[in-house]
């Protein structure tokens, strides 16, 4: 949802409502919700026994380690007592005010969920999401992140447990266990004009995220060491189209694509910390008649919890993508006679979050996001950067979701997001090269607040 | 030996035999609240019926072993006939991995090294009735 998004405001750079859309449409993605009432119901555990603020993803979203072992587990984790219909629905209800433009109160997602477990070595997550589509006023139904995994349990290797386990799902680093990667954690740099960001942050311009479907096979091999592998292949655009996304979203033709995660994680209880690795190599054609690109993400990540008792959680993680693409053409510039792109060039994709949440259940989230790149005057416009800087402030209450809350039927989230820019195309200010005369942009323009509620059932 | 010497070595016997016994440690119950929520709370919750991956452990010292309501035991522990959830019980039990104590449990726990937090733990759930 959000690359294409994105990139329709990239299009036409001169409307700025777009561009301020762009800021709205990134508040909506941090409230993206993993977590669901029906996991809970399934195994009768709270949602803040996942999550350390008792509600989802987004702010105070992120897995504890116990909703890492959940996710491992496919889902399959049960209170052993019956069966349980693995369905939940989520509405949220948001008020925005871009720092241009109106401001707005609608509600703008409704989702369905399809997640549980089938049985003891099969379960799942899928969602159907309806956004609200503010140019048109309508919502636009899309098939989400999907992830259905089989996983062989209390196995053994040298003496020590390990678990094996396949995920079919369309968004590389969706299955993250540890939720570091921008694709689990549903937060990560905007970049500039043109085809800036890295291929696994979904936020980047025609992002394979939810547009490509892969198998992964992964391992937890002594409870520590994590390790992953697979594939994926981009949707048809005709598919896309049905699945309810904008063939300008296109990813493009995928071949030969390897993804690869691996992590170390350590689980003290009162503590966690984590280092990780995480690769995605693939050619690409786009547009799809086009000729193909080599690219290749690699990244790291760090992550540290302190649970304590679990009534003051601090979440500390940092990820850092490098993107390195050899193009397979060199365009000319379109004003600039005989000034054409570069035939290589790199991108990074940097952010660090930074979480704290009191008694399960009121929190605060800031999060630092830098997106940099090779400076190229043809394919990153107007000046030839796709650098963007920018800033996630969020608080937020979640009254549920807790062992002696009086529900484990319905959750509920109010939040207050403060999206900021302070860099953008690689400017702090004039940031669309408009000619002296013409009013200017400057990234704070871009900026939004937002205040949600969010309701699971 | 006088009897009054006599009688000195047995209450110090005495004294010293309960200084060692596992039940006699004297756990912090409001300590061993913290030791709960960070070791056992995410499988197992202290209000009566409800279970999560593991049983309630409401009125669990003292309890018969598989007895809590609604739970789906494993077959290891449902052999545990004549196991009641004594305070030592308890202590010997999660000193060391599940799997250990009862091959076969459904319960995935390494154990609780720390002596203290243990004896506090106890002495929490003995609360929780």
């Amino acid at each position: 949802m959000l690359p294409f998004l994105i990139r329709r405001a990239r299009r036409r750079p001169k409307n700025m409502p777009l561009w301020c859309g762009l800021a709205v449409l990134l508040l909506l993605a941090c409230t993206d919700a993993h977590a669901i009432p029906a996991y809970a119901r399934q195994t009768g555990s709270a949602c803040a026994d996942c999550h350390a603020g008792a509600y989802g993803a987004g702010a105070g979203g992120t897995l504890t380690p116990y909703g890492m072992r959940f996710k491992m587990n496919g889902y399959t984790d049960t209170d052993g007592n019956g069966i349980k219909i693995p369905l939940s629905g989520q509405l949220i209800e948001t008020h925005s005010a871009p720092a241009r433009g109106q401001s707005s109160t609608e509600l703008t997602e409704a989702d369905l969920y399809l997640a549980g477990r089938i049985t003891d070595q099969v379960g799942g997550y899928v969602k159907v999401t309806a956004d609200h589509t503010a140019q048109s006023g309508t919502y636009n139904t899309q098939l989400s992140n999907v992830d259905l995994r089989f996983v062989a349990k209390d196995l053994k290797l040298n003496g020590k447990d390990l678990l094996v386990g396949v995920s079919v799902n369309n968004n590389p680093g969706f299955d993250d266990p540890v939720d570091v990667l921008p694709a689990s954690v549903s937060l990560g740099p905007p970049g500039g004009s043109g085809p800036s960001g890295t291929l696994l942050n979904p936020s980047s311009a025609n992002a394979p995220a939810n547009r490509v479907i892969g198998a992964t096979v992964y391992g937890l091999y002594d409870s520590n060491w994590y390790g992953e592998v697979g594939t994926y292949n981009s949707l048809p655009t005709s598919e896309q189209d049905h699945l309810g996304y904008a063939l300008s979203g296109d990813p493009g033709r995928l071949s030969d694509t390897a993804y690869f995660r691996f992590a170390y994680m350590k689980d003290l209880k009162t503590q966690f910390f984590s280092i990780g690795l995480a690769g995605l190599n693939t050619k690409r054609q786009l547009p799809r008649t086009g000729p193909s690109d080599s690219i290749t993400d690699l990244g790291y990540d760090l992550s540290y919890q302190y649970l304590g008792n679990r009534n003051n959680i601090v979440q500390v993680s940092y990820i850092n993508i490098l993107e390195q693409r050899k193009y397979g053409s060199m365009p000319a510039s379109p004003t600039v006679p005989g000034l054409f792109a570069l035939p290589d060039g790199t991108l990074h994709d940097q952010t660090l979050s930074l979480t704290y949440t009191f008694m399960q259940s009121y929190g605060v989230q800031w999060a630092h996001l830098v997106s940099t790149g090779t400076h190229d005057a043809v394919r990153f416009g107007p000046f030839g950067d796709p650098d963007t800087t920018a800033n996630l402030i969020s608080v937020f209450w979640s009254p549920f979701g807790k062992d002696d809350s009086f529900t484990s039927i319905a959750n509920l989230k109010l939040a207050a997001t403060w999206f900021r820019f302070t860099k953008f195309n690689g400017a702090t200010d004039n940031i669309f090269d408009v000619p002296l005369g013409v009013s200017t942009t400057k990234p704070a323009d871009l900026n939004a607040f937002s205040v949600s509620a969010s309701v699971a059932f | 030996m006088t009897k009054l010497s006599l009688g000195l070595c047995a209450a110090a016997l005495v004294l010293g035999w309960a200084s060692t016994s596992p039940a006699a440690h004297a756990g912090d119950a409001s300590a061993g609240a913290s030791v709960y929520k960070s070791e056992c709370a995410e499988c197992h919750a202290i209000k009566e019926g409800r279970n999560k991956k593991g049983p309630s452990l409401f009125g669990i010292v003292g309890r018969k072993a598989a007895t809590a309501p609604d739970y789906q035991y494993s077959d290891a522990m449902r052999a545990k006939t004549d196991w009641v959830w004594t305070p030592e019980k308890l202590h010997d039990y999660l000193s060391q991995p599940a799997k250990q104590a009862i091959p076969g449990t459904k319960m995935r726990y390494d154990g609780l090294t720390d002596a203290k937090q243990l004896d506090d733990l106890i002495a929490y759930l003995s609360t929780v009735h």
